[in-house]
C-alpha cells in the first residue's frame, strides 16, 4: 500500500481500515499451539501487506487474547482474505461485525 | 543438519539425506490424506466447485481446512463447497514444489536455491505438515513437558523428534525469507 501513489494511498489505507456501514464484515484470526509465532507474523505482512510492526502486534493478540481481528470489508473481500489464510495454514474465521 | 541460508537470489536450502527422506515420506502421507483431485472437465468441478462439503471427521483434514463460520453452518458449507477444492490444490502444488527440490535420489543431499515462490511453497507445505503431526499429536502449548513425559520407548517419540525438527527448519526458513 505505501508504494501507491499519493492521491491513492490518501484514500485506501483509510478505505481498508473504516469501519462503516458497508465494510461491517470482519477476518479473524483464533490462536493455536502449532502456527509460529514468526510464521503468523510472516503471514500477515504476506498477506495484508502490513508494516512489520502491525503485523507482530495482531501476531500477539492472536497469542495472548486467543484472537484478533485481522481485516474489515465487505463480506466477499473477508472470504477472500479468510481463503488465503487458509492457504498458508491458519485458522482464520468471517465474521459480521457487530 | 539442515542448513538454511538467505543468498543473492534466493534461499539455499540443504539437508542430509535423511532429512529429506524425512520430508519425503511424511509429504507422502500427506498427499494421501489430500486425495486425488476430481476428475475435470464436467458439472461444478471443473469449476472448482464442490457439489457438497462437510467439515471432515478426521481431525488433521478438519484442521487443514476449517469451518471458515464459526456459528452458521449452512454460510461454512457453502464457502467450503466454493474453495475447499482450491486449497486442496494449493496444498498438493506446494507439497510438489518441496518434492521436486528434494529430487530423487535417497543417498543424495540436498542443496537448492530456492526462489521466492519456491520457498513460500516450502514454508506452506511445512506448516502442513506441522498442522498435521501436531493434530495428531494433540500438541499443547506445552509440548515439551508433554514430550518429557513420555516413557523412553513410547512410539510417538519419532512423531515429536520429526515435528521439533520440522518447527526448527520452519522457523529457519521464516527468517530467511523475510
Amino acid at each position: 500500500m505505501s508504494t501507491a501513489p499519493a492521491p491513492v494511498e490518501l484514500e485506501r489505507p483509510e478505505a481498508r481500515e473504516e469501519q462503516g456501514a458497508d465494510r461491517p464484515w470482519v477476518a479473524i484470526v483464533w490462536n493455536d499451539p502449532v502456527n509460529l509465532m514468526s510464521y503468523v507474523t510472516y503471514v500477515f505482512q504476506t498477506v495484508f501487506n502490513y508494516p512489520k510492526a502491525k503485523a507482530e502486534k495482531l501476531m500477539m493478540d492472536v497469542h495472548h487474547k486467543g484472537r484478533a481481528v485481522v481485516a474489515n470489508g465487505t463480506r466477499e473481500e473477508m472470504e477472500r482474505d479468510v481463503e488465503i489464510l487458509h492457504s498458508y495454514g491458519l485458522w482464520a474465521t468471517v465474521k459480521r461485525d457487530d | 543438519m539442515a542448513h538454511i541460508k538467505k543468498k543473492r537470489g534466493g534461499v539455499q536450502m540443504r539437508l542430509e539425506p535423511a532429512e529429506a527422506a524425512l520430508v519425503r515420506g511424511l509429504l507422502g502421507q500427506l498427499l494421501e490424506m489430500l486425495g486425488d483431485p476430481p476428475e475435470t472437465g464436467e458439472g461444478l468441478a471443473a469449476l472448482g466447485i464442490a457439489e457438497d462439503a462437510a467439515l471432515s471427521d478426521d481431525p488433521v483434514i478438519a484442521r487443514l481446512f476449517p469451518d471458515a463460520y464459526r456459528d452458521d453452518g449452512e454460510a461454512a458449507g457453502e464457502f467450503r463447497r466454493y474453495t475447499e477444492l482450491g486449497l486442496r490444490d494449493g496444498k498438493r502444488e506446494a507439497a510438489d514444489v518441496v518434492l521436486a527440490t528434494l529430487g530423487d535420489d535417497e543417498a543424495a543431499r540436498v542443496d537448492a536455491l530456492l526462489d521466492e515462490g519456491q520457498a513460500r511453497a516450502w514454508l506452506k507445505a511445512l506448516n502442513d505438515l506441522r498442522l498435521a503431526l501436531g493434530t495428531r499429536l494433540d500438541i499443547g502449548e506445552d509440548w515439551y513437558e508433554q514430550v518429557g513425559a513420555l516413557d523412553r520407548d513410547d512410539p510417538r517419540l519419532p512423531m515429536f523428534a520429526a515435528y521439533d525438527w520440522l518447527t526448527a527448519v520452519q522457523e529457519d526458513l521464516v527468517h530467511a525469507v523475510w
